[in-house]
C-alpha cells in the first residue's frame, strides 16, 4: 500500500501542478509591477517578463518544472557550472549563493527571497503551531466530551456544549482579537504578537485550537453517551467497576478512535488554514501565502506553496492512515 | 490505550523540538516598526517608502540629506567633496579616504559606475531607472542595449549550437561594456576620484545622489548572482545578495539577521567612517504588518517607533492628541508662536499617552485624474477631452468634506499639485477655487453656477444627458468612501449621472495604464526635491502620465526650465507650468496633501524629523536618557510665528 501511494504521489502533484498553473496564468493583473509604486519604462517591463518567463505559458511551465523537480540541479552539477561559480566566490572572500536541489524559483513579490527560502521559513512556524493548537484541542476537547458524557443534560454537560458551540460558531479574528485585548492588552501578560518565545505561541495557538477542540468535544461526548449506555459497560459497571475506571478504559478508549481519524485532516488543516490567526497574532506562517501570493499574482510563490502543500497532505494522510493501522489493527 | 496515545505524544515531541530549536534575538538599541515588510535590499530595485528607510541605514551615497534643515540640504557623505562645473553639467566627487564596505575593502569610485550601470541597463533596470537618463549618454545606451538584445533574440543562425549561442552572448556583453564606457558620461577617474556628466544642468542631482537608487553596490558580490543568459543574451540578475551574512554594505549598519517576515536586526558597521557617531549600536525591526498589532506593540513597549500608523482608529487618535493640547493650550501657542518644531513642542509639553501620536504634512498629493484623451475606450467621443468640461468637475468637488469627514487627520485641503511650502524657493500658484472654498450656501451655489455654465459653453447645456461619468477606484484604503463623497458632489452640483467603478488593486491599476476609464482616484509622491518630481508625470508622453494629457505649452515650459541656468527663472517657469497645470487645464484634480501617521514618545526618542520630505535617517536617533550616546536633541531650525499662530493650531501638523 505505502509503496503504491508513494508512486501515485508524483502523478497527483503533477496534475496539481498544471491545474494551478492554468489557473494562476489566468489572475488578471502583472505581477511586475508595484500597485502603488513608479512605472518602469515598457522595454524594462518586456525586459522583466523575459527573465521570469511570464512572456510564454510554456516556457513558463516547462522551465519551472525542470527546475522544481531538480532536473536542472543535476545538469547544473554535471557540467562543472556549479563548481566553477563556488570557486569564483570563495577566491573573492564571499559566501558562495546557495543552491536548492528542488529550486521553486524567486519570488516575484519578496524581490530577494527565493521560494525556497520563504518555504523553509514559514513551514516550520506553521507546523508548530497547528501542532501545538491540535494538541490543546484534543487535551480540552476530549477532558470536555468526557465531563459531558460523565452527567448527560446536567448543567456541566450544558455548559461545555455551549461553549463548544460558541467555539465552533465565532470566527476566530473575533476570537483571536478579544483573546489579544484580555490577555494582550489589558492584562499585559503575554505578548501581542510575533514569534519566537513559547510565550508567542499561547494566544495563537488557543484561537487556532478552539473550533477544532469544540468539535472534538462534541465527538467524544457523543461517543461515550453511546458507548455508556452499551453492554459492556452495563457488565463491567455490574461487576463492580470503579466508575472513573469506567469512563477512561471502558467507553473513552473506544470514543477515541473516531477522534483519531479526525486528527488526521484536522491536523492538516490547522498546519496549513491558519491564515486568520496568523495575521491576527502576526505569526510568519506558511497561511498567509495561500491569500497573498494569489491577491499579488506572484506565480513562483503560489506553485511553490501548492507544491509543497499537495505533497505534505499527502505524506501526512499516508501516515494517519499507517499511524490509524497501528493504532487500531482491526482496521485493514 | 498507549497506543491511542502515541499521536498525542508525537505532537508533544514536534512541539517541544521547535521550541528548543528556537533561540530568541537579544534586546537591540532601537527597536522599530517599519510599516510593510522590506520588499527589496537591491539599491537600483528598490521603491518602496519601508526600503528606502532600511536601505539608508545599511548604505550611504556620495551625499546624504541633512534632515534636520529646511531644504534637506545635500552635504558630503561618501564623498568628502565636490566640485561643479561652470555650466552645471560636471560633478567631480571626491570619496572620502575612510570610506569603506563593511568587509573592510575600500569603498571605490568604480563601485558607484558599477551600480549606475546596473540601473541603466534595461536587463537590470527597474521603477527608477528613468532617474539616471540625464547623465550624458545614458538614454542613448539604454536603448543601443535594448535594440541590440531584440536583435540577437531575433536573429539564431540556423544551426547554431548551444556553445556558439553563449558564445555570441558573451561577445554581445563585451561590446557592451564597451559601450557603457564609452558613451555614459559617468567615470572612475581613480579609485577616488568618480566624473558625471550630465545632459543638462539639474540642480538637483546632488540631492539625488542622496536618493538609495544611486548608493554603490559592491561588485565582487553582486557580480556573483548575475547570470548571462545565453538564449536572450540578456544578463539575469538573481536574487539572494541581500541576504545576511551575505550582503556586504557601505553604511552606518551592517546586516546581521533577516528572516523572512519575522525580523531583522542591524549591528553598528565598525567600518564606517562616522562610526563613533552613532547613539544606537543595534536595531530590531520586528515584522507586523498589521496595522492594529503594530500600535499594540508600540503601546506594549515592544516597538519604540512606528515609521507609518494606518489603522482605521487613527483619526480618533488624532482627535485624543488635539484634546492634549487644548488642555495645554497656553503653552501650547507660546511654543508654536516660538517656532519649535513639533516633535520639539511635544518634547517640551508633559509626557501623556495621546501625545505619542504624530500627524506630519508627507510629500505627497492625493488627486483625480481625468482621461484627456480625444475618444474613450469604446470609441465614444471623451467629454472630459475638453479642459472646460474638466475645469466644472473640479471646481464641483467639496474638498474639505473629504479631508475633514472622511479622512479626519487635519490634511491641507489642495488647490496645487506640489504641497506648498515643501520646497524651499518654490512658489506655488493659486489654483481653481472649488465647493469647499465658499463659506456659505450661496457661495457654493455661484461656484457650481460657473461649472454649469462652463459645461454650456462646451456643448453640454443638459446635463442630464451628459455621458454617465464613470469614477474608477480600487476599495482598499477608504477611496471608496471619497470616491461616493466626489459622485455625490458631480451628481447634485451638475446634474450628471454618475457611475462608481470599484476594481480590484491590480486590476485598477492596469485600467489605468491601458486609459480604461473616465475619472480615477489617483496620488503621487516626490522622490526628490525639486518641483519636477511632480510636474514631469504630465509631460506627453511620461510613464506616468496615466491622465494622456498633452499640452506643447506645458511640455515647452518644462523644456524651457531644463535649459534655464538661473534658478529663480528656472523655479519661476515651473511654477507657470504648475499654473497651466492647476488653473487652467486641470487633467488632475488635486484633493488634499498627504499626511504620514507615526507614534513615538518625543521624551524618550530624538531623531525623527518632522520635514515633509520624511525621509527618516534613523542612523541619528538616540534613546534619550538609555546611557548611549550624547542624548542630544535633534530639532528643525526655529521659525518664530508670533501670536497668529494660534490660528493654525489644531490642524494636522504645522507646516515646516
Amino acid at each position: 500500500m505505502i509503496v503504491r501511494r508513494l508512486v501515485q504521489l508524483p502523478l497527483i502533484v503533477g496534475v496539481i501542478y498544471t491545474l494551478t498553473l492554468v489557473l494562476a496564468w489566468k489572475v488578471p493583473g502583472n505581477p511586475l509591477e508595484n500597485p502603488e509604486g513608479r512605472k518602469p519604462a515598457a522595454e524594462v517591463v518586456e525586459a522583466m517578463k523575459a527573465q521570469y518567463n511570464l512572456d510564454n505559458f510554456w516556457k513558463f511551465y516547462w522551465s519551472y518544472l525542470d527546475s522544481a523537480t531538480g532536473v536542472k540541479w543535476v545538469r547544473e552539477s554535471l557540467s562543472g557550472e556549479a563548481d566553477r561559480r563556488e570557486r569564483e566566490a570563495l577566491e573573492s572572500g564571499l559566501i558562495p549563493p546557495a543552491r536548492f536541489v528542488f529550486d521553486l524559483g524567486p519570488s516575484l513579490q519578496y524581490k530577494d527571497y527565493r521560494v525556497n527560502d520563504i518555504v523553509a521559513a514559514a513551514l516550520p512556524v506553521s507546523v508548530t503551531l497547528g501542532a501545538a493548537a491540535m494538541l490543546l484541542a484534543v487535551v480540552v476537547g476530549v477532558a470536555a466530551g468526557v465531563v459531558g458524557a460523565a452527567r448527560p443534560n446536567s448543567i456541566a454537560d450544558l455548559a461545555t456544549l455551549s461553549v463548544a458551540l460558541v467555539g465552533i460558531s465565532l470566527p476566530s479574528f473575533v476570537i483571536g482579537t478579544v483573546l489579544l485585548l484580555v490577555f494582550g492588552v489589558w492584562a499585559a501578560a503575554l505578548p501581542v504578537g510575533g514569534w519566537g518565545k513559547p510565550a508567542n505561541m499561547v494566544l495563537p495557538a488557543v484561537t487556532l485550537s478552539l473550533p477544532f477542540a469544540a468539535y472534538i468535544a462534541r465527538l467524544t461526548r457523543m461517543g461515550m453517551v453511546e458507548h455508556l449506555s452499551s453492554d459492556f459497560v452495563r457488565t463491567a459497571r455490574a461487576k463492580g467497576v470503579h466508575e472513573l475506571r469506567v469512563l477512561l478504559r471502558h467507553a473513552l478508549k473506544n470514543a477515541f478512535l473516531p477522534v483519531l481519524s479526525y486528527l488526521g485532516p484536522a491536523t492538516a488543516l490547522a498546519m496549513t488554514g491558519s491564515f486568520v490567526v496568523e495575521r491576527v497574532f502576526n505569526v510568519p506562517g506558511l497561511g498567509q501565502h495561500f491569500v497573498n501570493a494569489v491577491q499579488n499574482k506572484d506565480l513562483f510563490l503560489i506553485m511553490g506553496v501548492v507544491l509543497v502543500f499537495a505533497t505534505m497532505l499527502i505524506l501526512f494522510n499516508l501516515a494517519v492512515d499507517v499511524l490509524y493501522r497501528w493504532v487500531d489493527p482491526r482496521i485493514e | 490505550m498507549f497506543r491511542a496515545i502515541v499521536p498525542v505524544l508525537l505532537l508533544v515531541a514536534l512541539v517541544g523540538l521547535s521550541v528548543a530549536l528556537d533561540r530568541p534575538q537579544p534586546p537591540a538599541d532601537l527597536t522599530f516598526g517599519n510599516g510593510n515588510d522590506v520588499t527589496t535590499l537591491d539599491l537600483q530595485k528598490m521603491s518602496w517608502m519601508q526600503d528606502l528607510r532600511v536601505a539608508r541605514l545599511l548604505f550611504e551615497g556620495l551625499a546624504a540629506n541633512d534632515v534636520f534643515t529646511d531644504g534637506y540640504d545635500p552635504v558630503p557623505a561618501a564623498a568628502e567633496r565636490w566640485e561643479v562645473s561652470e555650466d552645471g553639467r560636471e560633478y567631480v566627487f571626491h570619496l572620502r579616504p575612510t570610506a569603506k564596505w563593511s568587509n573592510g575593502e575600500p569603498l571605490r569610485a568604480g563601485d558607484f559606475v558599477f551600480a549606475w550601470r546596473r540601473a541603466i541597463l534595461p536587463d537590470t533596470a527597474a521603477d527608477y531607472s528613468g532617474l539616471f537618463m540625464f547623465i550624458e549618454g545614458a538614454q542613448a545606451f539604454a536603448d543601443w542595449r535594448s535594440d541590440a538584445l531584440s536583435e540577437f533574440a531575433r536573429s539564431r543562425p540556423a544551426g547554431q549550437s548551444s556553445a556558439a549561442r553563449a558564445e555570441a552572448a558573451r561577445e554581445l556583453w563585451a561590446e557592451t561594456e564597451r559601450r557603457f564606457d564609452e558613451m555614459v558620461g559617468v567615470r572612475a577617474v581613480d579609485d577616488r576620484t568618480l566624473v558625471v556628466r550630465l545632459d543638462r544642468p539639474v540642480p538637483y542631482f546632488l540631492d539625488l545622489c542622496a536618493f538609495a537608487t544611486f548608493y554603490p553596490v559592491y561588485p565582487p558580490l553582486v557580480r556573483q548572482y548575475d547570470r548571462l543568459d545565453a538564449e536572450t543574451g540578456r544578463i539575469i540578475a538573481e536574487a539572494g545578495w541581500t541576504q545576511p551574512p551575505r550582503l556586504v554594505s557601505n553604511g552606518p549598519f551592517r546586516l546581521t539577521v533577516w528572516r523572512f517576515k519575522r525580523d531583522m536586526r542591524l549591528e553598528a558597521n565598525e567600518h564606517w567612517w562616522d562610526a563613533d557617531s552613532l547613539a544606537i549600536r543595534s536595531i530590531a525591526i520586528p515584522s507586523i504588518e498589521e496595522p492594529n498589532a503594530q500600535v499594540l506593540a508600540f503601546r506594549t513597549g515592544a516597538v519604540r517607533y512606528l515609521a507609518d500608523v494606518t489603522v482605521p482608529y487613527r483619526r480618533e487618535m488624532h482627535a485624543r492628541k488635539q484634546e492634549f493640547y487644548r488642555e495645554h493650550w497656553e503653552e501650547y501657542v507660546r511654543l508654536l508662536g516660538e517656532g519649535h518644531d513639533q516633535f520639539e513642542i511635544d518634547r517640551r509639553l508633559p509626557d501623556d499617552p495621546r501625545a505619542h501620536v504624530h500627524v506630519v504634512p508627507a510629500f505627497g498629493t492625493y488627486f483625480y485624474n481625468f482621461n484627456c484623451r480625444p475618444a474613450l475606450p469604446d470609441g465614444r467621443p471623451n467629454p472630459f477631452a475638453d479642459a472646460r468640461v474638466r475645469r466644472a468637475f473640479a471646481m464641483c468637488i467639496d474638498k474639505r468634506a473629504i479631508t475633514e469627514e472622511v479622512r479626519g487627520l487635519g490634511e491641507p485641503v489642495a488647490r496645487t499639485l506640489i504641497p506648498p511650502g515643501s520646497l524651499g524657493g518654490y512658489e506655488s500658484p493659486g489654483g481653481l477655487d472649488c465647493l469647499s472654498d465658499a463659506s456659505d450656501e450661496a457661495g457654493r451655489a455661484a461656484i457650481a453656477g460657473r461649472a454649469r455654465a462652463l459645461l454650456a459653453e462646451a456643448g453640454y447645456d443638459d446635463p442630464s444627458r451628459f455621458p454617465a461619468v464613470e469614477v474608477l477606484f480600487n476599495k482598499d484604503a477608504g477611496h471608496d468612501l471619497i470616491a461616493q463623497s466626489i459622485a455625490r458632489n458631480w451628481q447634485k452640483r451638475l446634474g450628471v449621472p454618475v457611475r462608481l467603478a470599484q476594481k480590484e488593486i491590480k486590476v485598477f491599476r492596469d485600467d489605468l495604464k491601458n486609459h480604461n476609464f473616465m475619472t480615477s482616484r489617483a496620488g503621487w509622491y516626490g522622490d526628490y526635491g525639486d518641483p519636477t518630481t511632480f510636474l514631469e508625470i504630465n509631460r506627453t508622453g511620461d510613464g506616468n502620465n496615466d491622465r494622456d494629457y498633452s499640452s506643447s505649452e506645458f511640455d515647452a515650459l518644462l523644456d524651457e526650465a531644463a535649459r534655464e541656468t538661473d534658478p529663480g527663472r528656472r523655479m519661476s517657469l515651473l511654477s507657470e507650468a504648475e499654473r497651466v497645470l492647476v488653473e487652467r487645464d486641470l487633467p488632475l484634480v488635486p484633493i488634499f496633501h498627504y499626511c504620514t501617521v507615526t507614534m513615538f514618545n518625543a521624551h524618550e526618542l530624538s531623531g525623527p524629523n518632522p520635514h515633509p520630505r520624511t525621509n527618516e535617517n534613523i542612523f541619528l536617533y538616540d534613546v534619550l536618557g538609555d546611557g548611549k550616546g550624547s542624548d542630544r536633541v535633534r530639532t528643525m531650525p526655529l521659525h518664530p510665528r508670533g501670536p497668529a499662530a494660534a490660528g493654525v493650531a489644531g490642524s494636522g501638523g504645522g507646516a515646516p
